[in-house]
Parts: C-alpha cells; sequence; structure tokens
C-alpha cells in the first residue's frame, strides 16, 4: 500500500476525516451578473466555477436546433493553476472533452429539456483548484448555476464519490486518495427521488463491495443535496422577500 | 458532531511544488480513559481501553498514572514496552506516525500491542484533535514540532483526566526540561523503570542509552556517516551509490552491496570500509579508486578460538584481507559512507563468556555469521552462559568496535534439542506458537459428517478405486490417485486433492493465519503445521476408508498417454480404498500375483507415468539431484540413531508425474479463467553466467556442458559420464543445481506472459495445486479453480493482483524460510547423530576453494567443508592453491573437483558452546595432514538395519 | 490617476422583510399530492404529486399551481412592453433579441410604414425592411402573440412604439420589472424611461420629441448634462437591481433624488449603491408602497 495510509486504525483518513464525512462545502450563488444563472462551489481544496447561459436562440449554425428539445451544450476547463504542476491544458484535451460529454450526458437527463424546443442552454464550468472530485463539484456548481438560472430541473443532480479502501468505503475522496490507485466510483443522483443519472468507476472492485460503495457514494449525494439545499433556500429566499410583494 | 476548521498544510518535494492539503481537526476524539466522564464513548466499542486503576507502581509517580511515551522510546525501548508488566499507555497519532516512517518492524510489534486488550494500549489522535494540533512554526524543525506536539497532548491529557497522572516518557534532555517546565511530569526511561517496584528483568531490557558508551575509550574507531542530506546529494550526483548490504555468509567483514543501475554487486571488505553497517541495512556507499579494488578472498573465515584480546582478533582480519589481490580477480569495490535505513532486528546467539564473572558487559555471538558481535549489559550473565538468547541491536557509535545491544529474553540450553530447534524456527522467522482460540474457532465441529447439501453439490466418486502413495508415517494426505478404463477402451485418470479450500473459509482467523503461515515447515523431528491438526491429519487428509471431501480432476487418456477432450475439474466425495507406502505401491505393481483392480490401476498409473516422463524430458524438463536424508530416530530419546538418504522408487516419480500433469492443467486453467489474478509458479531460466562454475568443472574432466536451452543442458547432462566415478553425474547435477534460480510464486497480472515458463519443468506455465494441506499457495489456486467452474463465490481479495502479489511474496519468503530451517534442523540432527561417533566415509570434492576443499558425502547427502590451514599457526601451509585449474597441491597429491577422498567425520567439541561437524582427511594421505583411519569403529552395530524394512 | 481598492467584503442585503405566505420551493420538491390541482409553469407531474421544476415561489390561482422561479429569461405575455434588439432581418420579418428563450418576431405586416396605417406593403417595402430597422437597432414594441412554442411576436402598431434613438440600455432580471399600467415615464429629470417587461430598461433624453412615424433618428449631439443625468439614472436602476428590488418609476426616483449628494462616478461602489437602495427602499416603507 503504497507508504501512505489511506485509513488509520483508528478510522481516521489522511485529513481527519471519517471514511463517511465529507469535506466542507461552501457554495455561493448568482456570482456573475452577465450570465443568466452562475455559481461558485468549494468542497475542500476543490473549487469550481460554473456559468449558464440561456435558454437563448440556437447559435453558430441552425441545425443544431433540435424541434422537439433544447440543445445542452456543455464546457468543461480547467484552470492552468489549478494543479500541483502548471500546466496549459487547452479546451481540447481529451480529459476536458471527456468531461465534457459527461457532463452534457448528466444534465440532459436532468433538464427538462423537452419545455424549449429549438433553443440551446450552455453550461460553462471552470475548475479553478483541482483536489479531488472534479466531477462532482462540477456538477454540484453547475445544478447551482441551473438552479440560479431558473431552468426547471427534474431534481437537484448532486454528485459524490467513494472508493475503497481496507474494506471501507470512503466517500468524497481528495487528491491524494484518488490517486493512490484504488478504486474510484463517481455517481451522480437525483437526491429526492434516489435515482441515479451517472455512474462511472475505474479499476476493479468485487461486486461483493460494490453495493457498499454505491450505497456510501448515494448517501454521500444526500448530503451534498442538503447542504445545497440550503444555500439555494437562503439565496431564493432574500430575492422572493424582496420582490414577494410583487407575487401576492 | 464535526466542527471542522480547514488547516493547511505545505509540503514541498522534489521540485518546487506547494502541496496544499486540508486538515480537519475535530472535537469528537475521545481520550480512551475509563475513568474519564467528559468524552462521549463510542457506544459499540465494549470500553475504553486505559483501565481506571493503571497498575503502574512507581516509586518517581506514586499516583496511579498512564504512561505515554514518545518516538524515541518507542523506537528504542519497544522490548521494554513489549513486556506484559507494562499496561495502561497512550500511544499519540504524531509517535505512531514517526515509527512507522521509521521503522516498519516496531510499527508492527506497536500494532500488535495496540491490538492486544491485556496491554491496555491506546491510540489518541491527537494530530485530528482540535485542542492538540500544533501548527509548525517558522523556523521550527519538524523534530521540534512534533515533540511540541506530544508535550502538548499530554498536558491536554492532565488536564482532561484528574484522577489519573500521565507521565511522559523521553530520553530527550530538552524535550524532559521543557516539559518538566510546562508542569508535566516527565522522567527517562531509564529512571522510570529502575523506579518500578518490580522491575525485575525489565532493567536488562533497556536498550543501551547512548550516553553511556565512554567506557569504550574515546578512542575513534570509525569515520563519521554523513548526514542524510549530504547523501541523497551525493547520490542525486551521482558521486554515491545507495543499496542493501548482503553480509557475505561466511565472513561479516566482507559484503556485496546491490546497488540499483548497477550490473555488477559492489564489493566491501573490512571492518572501516563497512563502516558499521549490518547485514540487511540500506546504505550510501562510495567507490575506491580501481587500484584498492579487492576480491572476495574465497577463503573461508576459520573460526578460531576466541581471543583474548579483541585488538589481535581486528589487526589479524584486517591482514588477511588486505591481500594483495591479482588485477583480474578485481571486483568493484566500495565503501559505506553513511546509513540511510538499518534493517537491524533480533538476533539468536549465545554469550561469549567473560572473564569476569561479575562483569555486567558481555559479548554477544549471533548463530549467523553475517551478523557482528554484539555487546550487551547484563547482570544474568551467570545464568546465562550456555544458553540461547535473544539480543536486539540498539546503537553503534563511532567509538565501539561492536554495536551495543540489550538482552531480550532466553530461549534455552545450547545443545539441547528443543532450544536449537527454537533457534532455528525463530532465526527463519517460522511462525510456530500454538494456533489462537480465534483460529480454532473456525474449525468445523466434532463429529463431523457430510450433510445432504454437501451431497448433492458435490460429484459422488466414492464407488471407484482410489488409493494414495506417500512416503511412510505420513499423516497429512493431500492427494490420491485412480485409474480406471473406460468404455471406448480409454483410461480415465483422476488426481484428487484434499479440498482445504472447503474448511478454510476466505478472511477468517483461520484464513489469516494459514496465510501468515504459508506453508508446513518440516524439520528433521518435526513438523510445524500451517492448519491445525485437525484439519491436516484427520478431515482434509485423504485417509483410506472414510469418506472425504476431494477437488478432483480427471483426464480421458489413450494408452498412450495421449489426452482425449479436455479435463474436467469437480468437487466431490472420495472413498480412498488404501494409503499405501511407496514401497508398498511398488510391490504391489511388481507382484505377477496381484490382478485385483487397485493393482490394475495401480500398473496402468504407473505405465502412463513413464510416458509422460520421457516425454517431458524430451521436452527439455531438467532431473536435477539433490540429496535428501531421512534420520531414524530412537523412540525414547529422540535422537538420531542412523541417517539415510532418501530412497528413489518407481513410484515416487508415478505420482509425482501426475501431480506435476495436475498442477499443470490446472495453471492453465485459472490462466485462462482469470488472465489477471491467477497465482502460478514460475522458474525464471537462469543467466548464463551462473552457469560458469559448471562448465568450469566439468572442463577440468574434459567434458563440454552445453548450456544454450534447458534441453540442451539436459541432454549433456545425460551424457556425462566419467568412467570410474559412478557418482559423478550426481554431483555434476547438484551443481547444475545450483546454479539454478529460485522459483517463485507470482500474480499472473503482474508479469508479460512469456515470463511465465517454468525452467526445470520445461512448463510453459504451472503452478502448485496438489498440497493444499501444506501449502497456501494451493489453497489461493483451489479457490480459483472452484470459482472458475462455479463451485464457490470469488471473494474481493481473491481477484485483486495487488493483494494476490502481495499474498505470494509472503509465501516466497516463508517458502525459502522453510526450506532453510528444513536444512539447518538436518544440520542440527547430523551433529547430534556424530555426537558419539568419529566415522571414516567416502567422499568426493564437490569445491576447491582457497583454503578448503568442499567435500560431498554421498552416504549422508551431507557437505563438509576441509579446512587446508597449516596444522599450527605460523606454520607455511602444505597446501597451494591454482586459482587457473582449480586445484590444491601438497607435495605430490594433487586435488581436483570431482576427486574421491576418505574422510573422517567428528564433533568438533573445541567450544563447547557452539559444537560443529568437523572433517579431517584420511585418504589420500597427506603427511602431515592426514589422519589415520578412525581407530574404532563403532562400537553398537547400528540396530535400525532391522528396522528400515 | 486616483485608484480605489477595497478588500473583498461580503456584499451586504438590505434586511428581509419578514415575509408572510410565500412558499419557497427548489426543485424536486412536491407542492401537492392533491390530484385537484392544475400543473402550472415551473412544475411537473409526476407519481402522482405536483413537483417543482425550478426554485422560487409557489403561485396560485384557483387550481393552477405555477412556480415563479426568481431570475429567469422573460416569458412573454400579450400586451407587455418590451425594448429589444433587431439581431436579423429576414423575408418580411425582423428577428428581435428581447432576453426570452428564443428571438421573438416582428412581421413587417406588424409595423407602422411611414405614410400611414393603411398603407398596403408592397414587395418595394420588403426590399426596404433594411432601410427602416436594421440589425443593432433598439426598439420598443408591444407582444401581439405567443406563439406555441414560445416565440413571441410583436408589433409597432402604435406611435409610442418604434425605433429607438439615442440612449442607454440597461439590462436586469426581467422579474424586477414591476408590471404597471404604463411602462414609459418622463422622469423629472429630463429624461425619459422605457421599463421593458423583457428586462431591458431604455434611457433617453426627451428632447427629441419629433418622433414621426419613428423611422428617422435625431443624432445630433446629447447635452453633457442630460448624460450626466442617464448616467447616474443608469446607475441608480442597477443598485437596484442588485438589491432585489423592484423597479418602477417611483422607486427609481427616490433612488435617483436619494443619488443626488453622490458624484454620479461614485455610485459605481457597491457600498455606496447599497446605501441608496437603501435610502430608496425606507423611503418607499415610509410612504406605503409596498
Amino acid at each position: 500500500m503504497a507508504g501512505v495510509e489511506l485509513l488509520s486504525d483508528q478510522g481516521f483518513r489522511i485529513d481527519g476525516r471519517r471514511p463517511h464525512e465529507l469535506r466542507k462545502i461552501e457554495c455561493r450563488l448568482g456570482v456573475f451578473r452577465q450570465a443568466d444563472g452562475s455559481a461558485y462551489i468549494e468542497q475542500g481544496n476543490t473549487k469550481v466555477l460554473a456559468a449558464v447561459y440561456g435558454p437563448h436562440e440556437v447559435r453558430g449554425g441552425r441545425g443544431k436546433a433540435l424541434h422537439d428539445k433544447v440543445v445542452v451544450n456543455c464546457q468543461y476547463s480547467m484552470a492552468t493553476f489549478s494543479t500541483g504542476e502548471r500546466k496549459r491544458r487547452p479546451r481540447g484535451d481529451r480529459k476536458s472533452q471527456e468531461m465534457t460529454m459527461h457532463l452534457q450526458q448528466t444534465f440532459d437527463a436532468t433538464i427538462l429539456t423537452t419545455l424549449y424546443p429549438r433553443s440551446q442552454i450552455d453550461i460553462f464550468v471552470e475548475v479553478l483548484q483541482a483536489d479531488g472530485g472534479n466531477y462532482c463539484a462540477s456538477v454540484n456548481a453547475a445544478t447551482l448555476a441551473l438552479i440560479d438560472a431558473g431552468i426547471p430541473l427534474k431534481d437537484y443532480v448532486c454528485a459524490s464519490s467513494a472508493g475503497f479502501v481496507r474494506d471501507t468505503a470512503l466517500v468524497d475522496m481528495n487528491h491524494l486518495e484518488e490517486s493512490s490507485g484504488g478504486t474510484e466510483l463517481i455517481i451522480a443522483t437525483l437526491p429526492k427521488s434516489q435515482q441515479i443519472v451517472f455512474l462511472e468507476m475505474n479499476s476493479r472492485l468485487h461486486e461483493d463491495n460494490l453495493s457498499a460503495v454505491m450505497d456510501r457514494a448515494v448517501a454521500g449525494c444526500t448530503d451534498v443535496y442538503n447542504v445545497l439545499d440550503t444555500a439555494v433556500r437562503d439565496h431564493v429566499g432574500e430575492t422572493a422577500a424582496a420582490i414577494g410583494g410583487d407575487a401576492a | 458532531m464535526l466542527t471542522s476548521k480547514v488547516f493547511i498544510k505545505k509540503t514541498k518535494r522534489g521540485s518546487v511544488m506547494k502541496i496544499v492539503r486540508e486538515h480537519y481537526l475535530r472535537d469528537d476524539i475521545t481520550c480512551g480513559s475509563r475513568v474519564c466522564g467528559l468524552c462521549e464513548h463510542p457506544k459499540k466499542q465494549q470500553k475504553p481501553p486505559l483501565e481506571e486503576n493503571p497498575n503502574n507502581r512507581s516509586s518517581l509517580c506514586k499516583r496511579q498514572h498512564y504512561l505515554l511515551p514518545d518516538t524515541n522510546v518507542v523506537l528504542h525501548q519497544i522490548d521494554v514496552i513489549e513486556d506484559p508488566s507494562v499496561t495502561n499507555v497512550i500511544i499519540l497519532q504524531t509517535v505512531l506516525d514517526e515509527v512507522k516512517h521509521r521503522s516498519i518492524p516496531a510499527f508492527k510489534r506497536m500494532k500488535d500491542m495496540l491490538g492486544n486488550p491485556d496491554k491496555h494500549f491506546y491510540t489518541f489522535c491527537n494530530e485530528f484533535n482540535k485542542d492538540t494540533y500544533v501548527e509548525r512554526e517558522p523556523g521550527e524543525s519538524s523534530n521540534d514540532r512534533n515533540d511540541r506536539a506530544i508535550r502538548q497532548a499530554t498536558n491536554w491529557y492532565r488536564q482532561h483526566i484528574r484522577n489519573v497522572d500521565i507521565v511522559l516518557l523521553t530520553n530527550d534532555a530538552e524535550n524532559k526540561t521543557k516539559a518538566t517546565n510546562a508542569g508535566l511530569q516527565a522522567f527517562t526511561v531509564y529512571d522510570y523503570i529502575k523506579s518500578l517496584k518490580d522491575a525485575g528483568s525489565l532493567v536488562d531490557r533497556l536498550a543501551n542509552p547512548l550516553t553511556k558508551v565512554s567506557i569504550q575509550g574515546n578512542k575513534v574507531l570509525f569515520p563519521e556517516h554523513l548526514h542524510l542530506s549530504d547523501i541523497q546529494r551525493g547520490i542525486k550526483s551521482g558521486r554515491y551509490h545507495q543499496g542493501n548490504v548482503l553480509a557475505s555468509r561466511e565472513n561479516y567483514l566482507e559484503a556485496n552491496v546491490s546497488v540499483g543501475g548497477l550490473d555488477k554487486m559492489v564489493f566491501i571488505q573490512g571492518m572501516i570500509n563497512l563502516n558499521r553497517a549490518v547485514d540487511g541495512d540500506i546504505v550510501a556507499i562510495e567507490m575506491l579508486p580501481e587500484s584498492e579494488w579487492s576480491c572476495p578472498s574465497s577463503l573461508v573465515l576459520v573460526d578460531r578460538e576466541e581471543r583474548q584480546k579483541e585488538e589481535d582478533d581486528l589487526d589479524e582480519n584486517e591482514k588477511e584481507v588486505k591481500n594483495p589481490v591479482p588485477e583480474e580477480l578485481r571486483q568493484p569495490t566500495g565503501r559505506v559512507i553513511g546509513i540511510i535505513k538499518r534493517k537491524w532486528r533480533q538476533y539468536c546467539g549465545i554469550l561469549q563468556p567473560s572473564l569476569l564473572k561479575e562483569a555486567t558487559r558481555h559479548l554477544f555471538i549471533a548463530a549467523e555469521k553475517k551478523i557482528p558481535k554484539i555487546r550487551i549489559e547484563t547482570r544474568q550473565a551467570e545464568n546465562l552462559t550456555g544458553k540461547r538468547i535473544i539480543v536486539a541491536i540498539d546503537s553503534w557509535p563511532r567509538t565501539s568496535r561492536y554495536p551495543l545491544g540489550h538482552f531480550v529474553r532466553e530461549l534455552g540450553n545450547v545443545g539441547e534439542k528443543d532450544t536449537e530447534n527454537e533457534v532455528l524456527l525463530l532465526e527463519h522467522d517460522v511462525p510456530h506458537s500454538n494456533f489462537s482460540q480465534a483460529v480454532l474457532n473456525c474449525l468445523p465441529e466434532m463429529p463431523w459428517t457430510i450433510t445432504e447439501e454437501d451431497e448433492q453439490k458435490r460429484t459422488n466418486l466414492r464407488h471407484i478405486d482410489i488409493c494414495s502413495v506417500d512416503p511412510p508415517g505420513c499423516t497429512d494426505i493431500d492427494d490420491a490417485l485412480h485409474c480406471r478404463r473406460l468404455e471406448n477402451g480409454n483410461l480415465e485418470v483422476g488426481v484428487h486433492i484434499a479440498d482445504v479450500s472447503h474448511f478454510i473459509r476466505p478472511n477468517t482467523p483461520l484464513d489469516n493465519e494459514a496465510a501468515s503461515r504459508g506453508t508446513t515447515v518440516y524439520l528433521s523431528d518435526m513438523r510445524i503445521d500451517m492448519v491445525p491438526e485437525l484439519l491436516s491429519s484427520n478431515l482434509c487428509s485423504l485417509r483410506s476408508n472414510v469418506d472425504r471431501f476431494a477437488f478432483s480432476v480427471l483426464w480421458e487418456v489413450t494408452d498412450e498417454a495421449e489426452l482425449v477432450g479436455k479435463p474436467k475439474f469437480m468437487k466431490s466425495i472420495i472413498h480412498s480404498k488404501a494409503s499405501l507406502t511407496y514401497a508398498e505401491a511398488q510391490m504391489k505393481i511388481d507382484d505377477p500375483n496381484q490382478h485385483d483392480t487397485l493393482t490394475e490401476s495401480l500398473r496402468n498409473l504407473n505405465k502412463l507415468a513413464k510416458i509422460l516422463k520421457r516425454r517431458r524430458i524430451e521436452n527439455g524438463a531438467l532431473s536435477l539431484a539433490s540429496t535428501e536424508v531421512r534420520f531414524y530416530v530412537d523412540s525414547e530419546t529422540h535422537d538420531p540413531i542412523d541417517v539415510q538418504v532418501k530412497e528413489i522408487r518407481e513410484t515416487n516419480s508415478m505420482v509425482e508425474e501426475f501431480m506435476l500433469l495436475a498442477n499443470v492443467t490446472v495453471a492453465q486453467k485459472i490462466k485462462d479463467e482469470f488472465p489477471h489474478c491467477a497465482c502460478l509458479r514460475r522458474h525464471p531460466s537462469p543467466p548464463p553466467s551462473n552457469f560458469d562454475p559448471l562448465i568450469k568443472a566439468a572442463k577440468s574432466k574434459g567434458l563440454t556442458v552445453d548450456v544454450s536451452s534447458g534441453k540442451a543442458l539436459s541432454d549433456s547432462l545425460d551424457k556425462a559420464q566419467f568412467p570410474g566415478n559412478p557418482f559423478f553425474n550426481t554431483m555434476l547435477r547438484i551443481m547444475t543445481t545450483r546454479c539454478m534460480m529460485q522459483a517463485v510464486y507470482f500474480c499472473s497480472g503482474m508479469l508479460p506472459e512469456d515470463e511465465f515458463v517454468h525452467y526445470g519443468l520445461a512448463a510453459p506455465i504451472y503452478t502448485h495445486y496438489t498440497s493444499p494441506i501444506r501449502r497456501f499457495s494451493d489453497i489461493i489456486v483451489h479457490r480459483l479453480l472452484a470459482a472458475s467452474i462455479g463451485a464457490d463465490a470469488t471473494y474481493p481479495e481473491l481477484l485483486d493482483k495487488q493483494k494476490t502479489q502481495m499474498v505470494c511474496n509472503n509465501l516466497n519468503y516463508r517458502h525459502k524460510m522453510a526450506q532453510y530451517a528444513g536444512r539447518a534442523s538436518v544440520n542440527l540432527h547430523t551433529q547430534l547423530f556424530f555426537k558419539e561417533r568419529v566415522q571414516d566415509e567416502e567422499g568426493y570434492v564437490l569445491f576447491v576453494r582457497k583454503n578448503a576443499l568442499q567435500v560431498l558425502i554421498p552416504k549422508y547427502g551431507l557437505e563438509g567443508t576441509l579446512f587446508l590451514n597449516a596444522p599450527e599457526k605460523g606454520a607455511a601451509s602444505l597446501f597451494t592453491y591454482d586459482e587457473e585449474e582449480n586445484t590444491q597441491t601438497a607435495g605430490d597429491v594433487v586435488f581436483h573437483v570431482f576427486d574421491p577422498v576418505t574422510i573422517q567425520l567428528f564433533i568438533d567439541r573445541s567450544n563447547v558452546q557452539n559444537m560443529k561437524l568437523s572433517v579431517k582427511l584420511v585418504k589420500p594421505v597427506v603427511p602431515g595432514f592426514s589422519v589415520p583411519p578412525a581407530a574404532y569403529k563403532q562400537t553398537t552395530e547400528p540396530p535400525t538395519k532391522k528396522r528400515k524394512k | 490617476m486616483e485608484v480605489d481598492i477595497r478588500l473583498p467584503a461580503p456584499r451586504g442585503r438590505l434586511a428581509a422583510k419578514e415575509d408572510d405566505e410565500i412558499t419557497l420551493v427548489t426543485p424536486g420538491d412536491v407542492i401537492t399530492s392533491d390530484t385537484g390541482f392544475m400543473r402550472g409553469h415551473g412544475t411537473v407531474m409526476e407519481d402522482d404529486s405536483l413537483k417543482s421544476t425550478v426554485a422560487g415561489v409557489v403561485e396560485r390561482v384557483n387550481k393552477l399551481i405555477s412556480v415563479r422561479p426568481l431570475k429567469a429569461r422573460y416569458t412573454g405575455e400579450i400586451g407587455d412592453v418590451i425594448v429589444g434588439r433587431v439581431i436579423e432581418v429576414g423575408s418580411r420579418r425582423w428577428k428581435v433579441d428581447v432576453h426570452a428563450k428564443l428571438d421573438a418576431v416582428l412581421m413587417l405586416s406588424s409595423v407602422n410604414l411611414p405614410g400611414g396605417e393603411l398603407r398596403r406593403r408592397s414587395e418595394e417595402d420588403e426590399r426596404m425592411m433594411r432601410k427602416y430597422l436594421q440589425e443593432g437597432d433598439v426598439i420598443s414594441a408591444e407582444v401581439q402573440n405567443v406563439m406555441s412554442d414560445g416565440t413571441l411576436s410583436l408589433h409597432t402598431r402604435s406611435l409610442k412604439y418604434g425605433k429607438l434613438g439615442q440612449g442607454v440600455l440597461v439590462p436586469v432580471p426581467p422579474s424586477l420589472v414591476k408590471r404597471r399600467k404604463t411602462h414609459f415615464h418622463t422622469l423629472p429629470c429630463g429624461v425619459k424611461i422605457i421599463l421593458g417587461n423583457n428586462g431591458y430598461i431604455w434611457l433617453t433624453p426627451t428632447v427629441t420629441e419629433s418622433n414621426t412615424g419613428g423611422y428617422e433618428v435625431d443624432l445630433s449631439p446629447v447635452s453633457r448634462g442630460d448624460r450626466e443625468e442617464m448616467a447616474r439614472l443608469r446607475n441608480c436602476v442597477l443598485a437596484l437591481a442588485e438589491q432585489k428590488m423592484l423597479l418602477y418609476d417611483t422607486s427609481i426616483m427616490y433612488a435617483y433624488e436619494e443619488s443626488l449628494k453622490f458624484e454620479s462616478k461614485v455610485l459605481l461602489k457597491s457600498e455606496v449603491a447599497s446605501e441608496i437602495a437603501e435610502l430608496a427602499q425606507q423611503r418607499l416603507e415610509h410612504e406605503g408602497y409596498k
């Protein structure tokens, strides 16, 4: 177990968390004025900005427009300074493209796409600092941004990861844990309906352990949801109070 | 439940890189004490480990107290801490991390102690507690920070627990002062242990405190070790090299260092050059200029009478090894300039008798010659003379010729068989304690019955005439065979292996214990089982006339031993008809009057086996020789009465052939089913240079040995005959064996497929399947095979190639150690056997060395070293050594390799504590060296002759 | 040059009025499991219960339940006044960006062409379309119809609508524009303001009153005084929007009046902006506006 002990005998992980504990989450909605919706999230040291534009008329060639639903266009990118080693990451690099695809699939499944035929929603995600769980933080940030933009969703989409170390499932892996070479399961769920929208696993895991790891990850998603929901209610509450008169 | 504050740790590594890691501080870490009413102890745990009334009686601290050792105390005084009387100790996370970082063995022992409920040890995660975490201040070294963290935690405990004191144990004077100033109770271990009411032998176990070494005189004997940072810089710049010290088996003043990146080992000679490196250490070395290069003195360091004055000893050794070395023999030579990591462990050995009876300082001589003598301090020297003891090294200061150590425990009297066996087991790291209750709880309840469910899951093979063939006295029968004629005229051959994996389920204590033991160890007079006896000798053993579970492989073959169709694997129930010995089976086959099915089946098996063997040898399999001996033991005294080389019968090879077939078949099957995690066995082909001694030896007799391939080697060995020396071929084969690499277990996912090959058997793939009772590898293979035929479920570790490789590594280690232990045991018995005898025997020269001849005595399968020293000290040696021709000449007598000699065997009693088998030359007669034939024959004709039948 | 640097500070929000009757929901929340209700915007029917799809306030009109997100693209309603920008000239229609999910359409047939209301549209007019309105022109218009896919169709068949000349376009979240009887105001400070329901607010000096037919634009320079007033107003509007205060003539006017004690460029500072918004709010409450 190359050097680092990911889980001590006393049940603590390297950073002092217990196996079922998430990293600290901080988030804000509406960070940009320009975008229709935007959000910023910190999950531990992973920091992500998301901006949503739309729905709007399809730009760049009408051919892309779909007659029965909205086009969800995602773009994932990582800042040059986001990792320990400074590295220029052209947007087209394979990792980002894959991530872009994954985000697109996730949100295609969650946005009520049929409500906006012939239009387009852009989701831009930028990782400012990467410390593990980039996909998860991106999904969570994008969810917040979509909510901020008032785009109808089936439910929140919350993502969380889980690994398996010393017969114990660890939720919300940080970079150190991810890079130790063990299994990592990434899951995105609709927490209220407990449905899974996205699931990815790298490296092998015995099927006996799968359910334990999945349960841990899903529980992580639910925890993430609680945090996000509080943030959304705070944010919406303020606005609603201000313009509540109009509503009444 | 969690107040998390994000702290940031910055670390730099390699090039400048800032790593920011989170560090959560918590308020839910409990103190682990039963007296504490403040912490909410987790409910599921029965009770916090630290007791209400810690029973630590010390005159220094009158009140009841818990101990809190710092890192150095744990590292150096682990033997004291391990003592059962030391209880209620708080181990801080800081300490544990540091220990882990600096010494893995100490860390493992620490973990064992933490897991032992009787010790009442508790790990306090002070680094994660919000009250005890301390941040490193600018300019503070990490050691200082850790010391501060330890003091902080001690202070926290002091304020947290009012009823019980906390005693900080530290040997660091500065730390102690600071702690005392902060109002904490801090003592050195030395003072504390001495103050204990029942200190007893604990004081002896204390490691030598570094400060008390001045007695040696201040003469500095060794150059200073470089600082680690200098070493690292030097290694980076290529000036120094890093490597593992492998001390010579014969002489601790010589060592080889395996350096990554260099294809040859770097040779290190002499005490000063070795500079306090001990076997196993990781060191940094510097190459010497080529003019100072040297080569191993192929002389075997003669164990002289211990000298009174060590000075002489040193000088002489120095002189001997400073022989001018001919240039062509020079090897890259270096010297140690620093130690990167010590790999000290505990050593078995004896005390060197001291001149002064009352002295407390003594020298300890380890059983292994690789280890230097160790200076220890003990008051029980009188009790310990003539006993085997265990000693650990603490330090090796520059002023001391020998490392300083401390006494750990005593094993028993020298020369007693039990003690010596114990030494043997300890030296070879063989776990030999009794099985724990947890392990025994995993055994099935007796009487054991076959349930309805078992019947349904398994194929019933009870009707088949199956028998087992084993050596006499074998109780752990793990294989049985059958052969029957099928209706289509073909033969069906079955190999039935005890189904051990049915009883040993994954991840039970039983499984873990077996995995850790890895193999059953056979000593000459005892067997250290891998699994408890109930399984090994009863439930799993395929005894005759009882129903047993087996894992069977069935082949359909023609009379020409051609396989028809695919082999069948099945879990089965068998009912063995007979447990035969090799001799009995042979008699059955040879007796023309017997025609029962069992005999017929044996005959068929034998016939097939011969074909299989022929085919295998044609493929290039080697048949190598090694002599195995068997001791006939007196039933009352358990002392050996007679030794004999084990006899090889046709039936041995018959059983072997089918086991090989089963192993290969299973290997193929599990590799196909589990390409990434199959547990296989490979035997790498040796590099051609390994064969040099063999070719050289053969050449001296005018023979050529072709080593280009296994097949060629095998052929040339078959051809190699030397008239007038019937034993020549066997000796050549013995030498070939020594050229081989070790066969090892490995996990198929870790190597490319073309490296799976088994050189000795000329098989592209091989595994061990047939002895699950005595080898853990076979259990793994059984589980894989069971999973592949759907008879059993897999479990996560089985399919994890890293974990499988880890298991394999352990098995390789245990296997090697078991072999060594077995050999050592034979040696031990040989000594016991010759205790009362002096005997002349025929022998052959196997190797010619600079000052000795290695002689093989075929009758006992023994090798003896015949030293060719001058009979008296100072006199010129009678022999001249010719390195080119590899001969020793004395007058007109010339000794070549393979020459027959007659030698006399006896026990050298000149050293009472360390008896050893000695040989002297009888024939050919060298005047002034050889001895007359044994004056008396054995007084008693061995009664064992009769017993043999 | 004067440089003003401030450390990041949490942006203060005005103390929320303790409000009643507001039901906040977030996506996926069940609004009601009663099947007697009708599904409105921002809700979805799933497993026999009505669930929200956006975060916002539940609105109930008789049996119709809908959830209004607090910030969203503009969804038009017939009769809304909008301000938009022409982005494309097509065959017999203009496409207008109105900050909705789809571009709005202004048909050639829905505009008043120079030369009388009842003039027949000829092919000549089709060729002349770009003469009337070209890409980049800002117009004011009214929603004539909402098509099935949500596209808005506009008309400018009134003299108050049409092409807009010189002025400032201020985009704000559409939900902040209060629906009132009139969205065209001429403020006392001499600036005309059009509060488009789509969140585009147009500020223009009042001088250009010769708007005949609406296709000629007076490009004479605007006096510095007017420009300053417009800038101040723009900043006031943004200050209110930042604090999520509703925008209508009174609120803007109050904010404007409160801002007079500052130089208009100072209004860009966030603390000044929030102060103004706060003062305006206090005044509104004081005067009984809600």
